[in-house]
């Protein structure tokens, strides 16, 4: 299995002219992903999804050349009736982009090699740093404010099937700014393995809100690895709504490393047949008078499993930190099935911190007392699944993203 | 309208409804009276199709078995039931809700359907009549109301779903006296020589302010006593202790 991995890697290096430098830190992430090869469920941040999935698949090529494939925009699935900017990604790697309402002086798009000396100890992200060719940066400069959101479509290609797909996005925020970005995969049926990793850097005094939206029916197998750091009076909204793809692992590494910083994410999976999803954030409260707050929903039916694993840690110095963490379940068949794991890991002596989790069926006098004012069986089920999920959307604090994140979702309160 | 023919019901395998009897003609106005456990909410759940019960017997509403449609269909039909509970939908707009019901209702019944702006006039409309303040209705069905703003809330849907039978599961139960008034006037406005109602009470004040055509007494799973209004004057000095 990891044969094909090392192949693969050996002829990207071979083929790809890498600086030393780069090719040093490529050599150092593949081997670390080589000694310790894809997670499993010996390893305590895997012990409830099954990896096996991953491993079963048959991976051939990796390496593919945006060239050789005739992409059009049309492939894309452009939302309409919203004004935004766009940059497109095809195969996990840049391919374009459109920026209509500000000014690309002021939001910088460039595409280069990846340093991050820094080896990660995550096999997955590894893997990503070992084999990305280049990483996409977005940066807002200092005291720019962005008038309209950032989407970024990302479209596989047929070329792409049966593949290890890697796409690395850097996003930095300069001090006082503030950008909308909406990450939105909506791909056709192909069964690859799409291994993404974001770094997320929010100086003083600014704001980023990131919307990740996961709603194409696929085969694909989704592992997304988020690490957020927070300046002094920063703010981070992230919000996630994951459903179709087989299997998704979302992973946030978040670290409110300033004073008066604040952390908001809230998320969805809604899941059906064998879909397997999870949630796992740990929440890093390394400063005083920090904020952080996270409301996950989960609606699962036919054999679907949820997982949602949410840490927050608070360093000793972190005093009057407010940290919450909540995560419901709605179990909609008999064979579905929901994790939870909640840690408070606290040095501090004056915090508030508070977690709970529940997971419950839907409630038959509900739908008795919808269905006594005309309403079927299912339409009154449907009601209250949504009438379940809105909380989270309606945390939403930009009206125009939560209108087209209720229009992509179906999630709002008329029929 | 309605006819009740020897209903005898179980729920895990305790019998509940052991074969009752009555009869309600358009237009009238029955009252139910009887002490807890009596079998009084299960009536009214039985109508209205919840699920649950083991049931034998004949229950005809407008020549039609009710026993062999689904909850909704019921509904359509034009059965109401005033909830003693009326249950917190989360996530679920009153207004939409309101709608979706109006409109699910009266596409069964082959009738046009609502747009916004007409559902709109019918609200404002009913909801000036029974003293309803419109703010409740852009919140969350039921939740957070007081008890009052939940009775008044299903009387508001009664009379914007204008049924044929509405039956009030102890509507009076946790009202004060001005919003028993208003509840009142609610169900008084609502009478017609085509509309019935089933009233369901624990206690004779209700009935000062709506008026009953026929009082009956249930006990043990069963009708014991049928009079008129005066039944429950009766009842309200002597108790159900006398009625064996």
């Amino acid at each position: 299995m990891l044969d094909i991995f090392q192949s693969n890697f050996d002829k990207l290096v071979k083929e790809k002219n890498f600086s030393p430098e780069e090719l040093k830190i490529k050599k150092l992430n593949f081997d670390n992903f080589l000694k310790n090869g894809f997670p499993n469920k010996k390893l305590e941040d895997w012990k409830f999804l099954d990896l096996n999935q991953i491993l079963n698949s048959e991976f051939e090529n990796f390496d593919f050349d945006q060239a050789k494939f005739d992409t059009q925009i049309e492939f894309f699935k452009i939302i309409k009736d919203f004004d935004h900017n766009q940059i497109f990604l095809l195969d996990g790697e840049l391919f374009k982009n459109n920026f209509e309402f500000d000014d690309l002086d002021k939001i910088k798009i460039s595409n280069r090699e990846y340093f991050n000396e820094k080896i990660n100890k995550n096999s997955l992200v590894n893997l990503n740093h070992a084999f990305i060719k280049k990483s996409i940066k977005i940066e807002v400069l200092k005291g720019y404010r962005a008038n309209k959101p950032i989407v970024i479509y990302n479209y596989i290609s047929d070329q792409a099937k049966s593949s290890v797909i890697n796409s690395n996005i850097n996003i930095e925020l300069g001090e006082n700014s503030a950008l909308e970005l909406i990450n939105l995969s909506n791909s056709p049926k192909c069964s690859n393995f799409l291994n993404s990793y974001c770094g997320i850097n929010i100086k003083d005094n600014a704001t980023l809100k990131a919307f990740n939206i996961n709603e194409g029916k696929t085969n694909t197998i989704e592992y997304n690895y988020n690490e957020i750091d927070l300046s002094k009076n920063s703010h981070l909204e992230y919000f996630i709504y994951s459903t179709g793809s087989t299997f998704a692992k979302h992973e946030i590494n978040c670290s409110l490393n300033q004073p008066y910083g604040s952390a908001v994410i809230n998320g969805v999976l809604n899941l059906e047949k064998d879909n397997q999803h999870e949630i796992k954030t740990v929440i890093n409260h390394n400063d005083e008078n920090c904020r952080s707050y996270q409301l996950i929903k989960n609606a699962l039916n036919d054999n679907s499993k949820g997982v949602y694993q949410g840490k927050i840690f608070v360093d000793q110095k972190a005093q009057k930190t407010d940290g919450y963490q909540l995560s419901r379940a709605l179990l909609l068949s008999e064979e579905t099935e929901f994790n939870a794991k909640p840690e408070l890991e606290i040095y501090a002596d004056d915090v508030k911190c508070s977690h709970g989790s529940t997971s419950g069926n839907i409630d038959e006098n509900a739908i008795f007392y919808l269905m006594s004012r005309g309403l079927s069986y299912n339409q009154s089920r449907q009601l209250l699944i949504n009438g379940f999920l809105q909380e989270v959307i309606e945390k939403i604090s930009t009206p125009e993203i939560k209108k087209l994140i209720k229009k992509i979702t179906g999630i709002r309160d008329e029929n | 309208m309605l006819s009740i023919q020897n209903l005898k019901a179980k729920i895990d395998n305790k019998e509940i409804l052991k074969g009752l009897n009555l009869k309600i003609n358009a237009g009238e106005v029955h009252a139910i009276m009887g002490p807890n456990g009596s079998g009084k909410s299960t009536l009214s759940n039985i109508l209205s199709g919840k699920k649950g019960y083991e049931i034998e017997g004949v229950v005809d509403f407008n020549n039609e078995n009710l026993l062999n449609l689904e909850t909704e269909e019921r509904a359509h039909k034009g059965i109401f039931l005033a909830f003693q509970y009326p249950l917190e939908i989360p996530g679920v707009n009153t207004n939409t809700f309101l709608k979706t019901s109006l409109n699910a209702i009266k596409k069964a019944r082959g009738e046009k359907e609502l747009d916004a702006l007409e559902f709109l006039k019918l609200i404002k409309e009913k909801s000036k009549e029974l003293k309803f303040d419109e703010k409740i209705l852009s919140r969350q069905l039921n939740v957070g109301f007081s008890g009052g703003e939940k009775k008044k809330n299903e009387i508001l849907q009664m009379s914007i779903l204008n049924p044929k039978l509405s039956i009030l599961d102890e509507t009076d139960s946790g009202l004060d006296i001005d919003a028993l008034r208003i509840v009142s006037e609610g169900v008084n406005s609502l009478r017609t020589k085509d509309n019935s109602f089933l009233i369901i009470t624990h206690y004779q004040r209700l009935l000062d302010y709506i008026k009953p055509d026929f009082v009956h007494v249930l006990k043990n799973g069963q009708i014991i006593k049928s009079g008129g209004p005066e039944l429950a004057m009766d009842l309200e000095k002597k108790g159900y202790e006398d009625f064996e």
